[in-house]
């Protein structure tokens, strides 16, 4: 069974990076949507299509998303290898939900702040993105810990696009092998390593951050 | 591929789609029955087990939730066969599905007795009420009810797992969509069918469990008048 494990490393090292690039790429994202979701009156036509979005990704299966991007960016005239392409599937489907944790952690800051700002002279999205932003950073990062332990989940499923992360690299090297037991068992414990351990971090995170658990159960 | 959609292409995949559909629906409700119940079974072990029967349940929910819920899925398609258990791709899938569900089933039932507050518990421990009774009788028939919304929440979550079972072949409206574009090459007509009866079937779960997380039918104290 540990015979496999050399194999199997650099496969967990492409889960990890795959994972993390789209975790990057849909902060940027999610952040600014999710500020900007915060800051629009409610019923103005981009805070409905952020909706629109967040439904969307909320309401199919990551699966589904993962066929969507392989599927239709050819379509589109875009022709990416299947690890771009699972980067983009990821980002879309995590920033769906970055934009939740952003915008609920912007709404747990005190009116105060912004009232103070607002007094100072400091114009309206300056108040957003300057005042109330960096303060809500620090509470999003344990619900962000937890995002990425689902990210790390989902990539999984890019198995089905033939990106040759953990999961894909195990049934290759399973259906030559024929252990498929000692291979997918050994392939469980690795993602069991990283994603409880993130979620132990996250959970050491909720109980130092201001915010609490509170906050990051409230996301979810 | 022309301009448009084709409507008679569309129309004529639908009663397959809702084939697939109808499938997802009743994989994923048998597995949300199946997993609520062994919920039950295992967070009463957690409440009232001994402590090596707890930290088994808790190692339970640590693993499920830390293994992404295909591998769980694979390990059940190869890992049953080997162990004497022959099951068609449908029951496999029920199997792992319920797996996966049981243990979200277990932190939503603690997560709810958690939320009841001390105080239920010290009162019945005045009242003279055993562990057991305290649980039972007290506990347990609050939380049930402040488990529907989450467990509706839990159904949308199976719903999208499900869609996973296409790897073991299993026809579900993922898979009837995948098997759709291949033999006909049309992509958008069936991505745009299959991506709107996971949003159709997933946004009423939605709206259900916002409309219990208020209704009465959860909630009672909130209703009670003065009269």
């Amino acid at each position: 069974m540990l015979s496999a494990l050399p194999r199997l490393l650099p496969a967990l090292w492409l889960t990890i990076e795959i994972s993390l690039i789209a975790l990057a790429l849909a902060l940027a994202i999610g952040i600014n949507l999710g500020t900007l979701q915060s800051y629009l009156r409610p019923g103005h036509p981009v805070r409905r299509l952020l909706r629109v979005y967040v439904f969307f990704v909320r309401g199919t299966p990551v699966l589904v998303q993962i066929f969507g991007a392989f599927f239709l960016l050819p379509v589109l005239g875009i022709e990416l290898s299947p690890f771009w392409v699972g980067v983009i599937a990821l980002t879309f489907n995590s920033a769906g939900y970055q934009i939740e944790i952003a915008r609920a952690a912007i709404d747990s800051i005190d009116k105060g702040q912004r009232e103070g700002g607002l007094a100072l002279g400091l114009e309206a999205w300056q108040v957003q993105w300057l005042i109330m932003l960096p303060q809500a950073l620090r509470r999003m990062i344990p619900p962000l810990t937890n995002e990425l332990s689902q990210v790390v989940k989902a990539s999984s499923v890019l198995s089905v696009i033939s990106v040759f992360e953990l999961h894909k690299a195990s049934n290759a090297i399973a259906s030559t092998s024929f252990k498929y037991i000692e291979v997918l068992t050994l392939q469980a414990a690795l993602y069991f390593i990283v994603i409880h351990g993130l979620s132990l971090l996250s959970r050491h995170l909720e109980n130092r951050l201001p915010g609490g658990p509170k906050l990051a159960s409230a996301v979810r | 591929m022309g301009s448009g959609l084709d409507i008679t292409f569309m129309l004529e995949i639908l009663p397959k789609l809702l084939k697939g559909a109808l499938l997802t629906l009743e994989l994923s409700i048998l597995c949300v029955i199946l997993s609520s119940l062994a919920g039950l079974l295992l967070g009463t072990a957690r409440v009232l087990g001994p402590r090596w029967l707890r930290m088994l349940v808790q190692a339970y929910v640590d693993v499920i939730r830390g293994v992404p819920p295909i591998t769980i899925i694979a390990l059940a398609y190869f890992g049953l066969p080997e162990v004497g258990l022959t099951l068609d791709e449908y029951w496999t899938g029920v199997l792992a599905l319920t797996l996966v569900g049981g243990g979200y089933a277990v932190e939503i039932l603690r997560a709810a007795i958690e939320s009841l507050g001390k105080g239920q518990s010290e009162a019945a421990a005045a009242l003279g009420l055993s562990r057991l009774q305290t649980y039972w009788d007290v506990l347990l028939p609050q939380s049930l009810r402040l488990v529907l919304p989450p467990l509706t929440n839990e159904l949308a979550n199976l719903i999208k797992a499900s869609s996973l079972l296409s790897v073991i072949s299993v026809n579900e409206l993922a898979k009837t969509g995948n098997d759709l574009i291949f033999q006909h090459f049309v992509v958008i007509e069936v991505l745009l069918q299959v991506t709107l009866l996971y949003l159709l079937i997933i946004g009423s779960l939605d709206v259900l469990s916002r409309w219990l997380e208020t209704s009465r039918l959860v909630h009672p104290e909130r209703y009670r008048s003065s009269a």
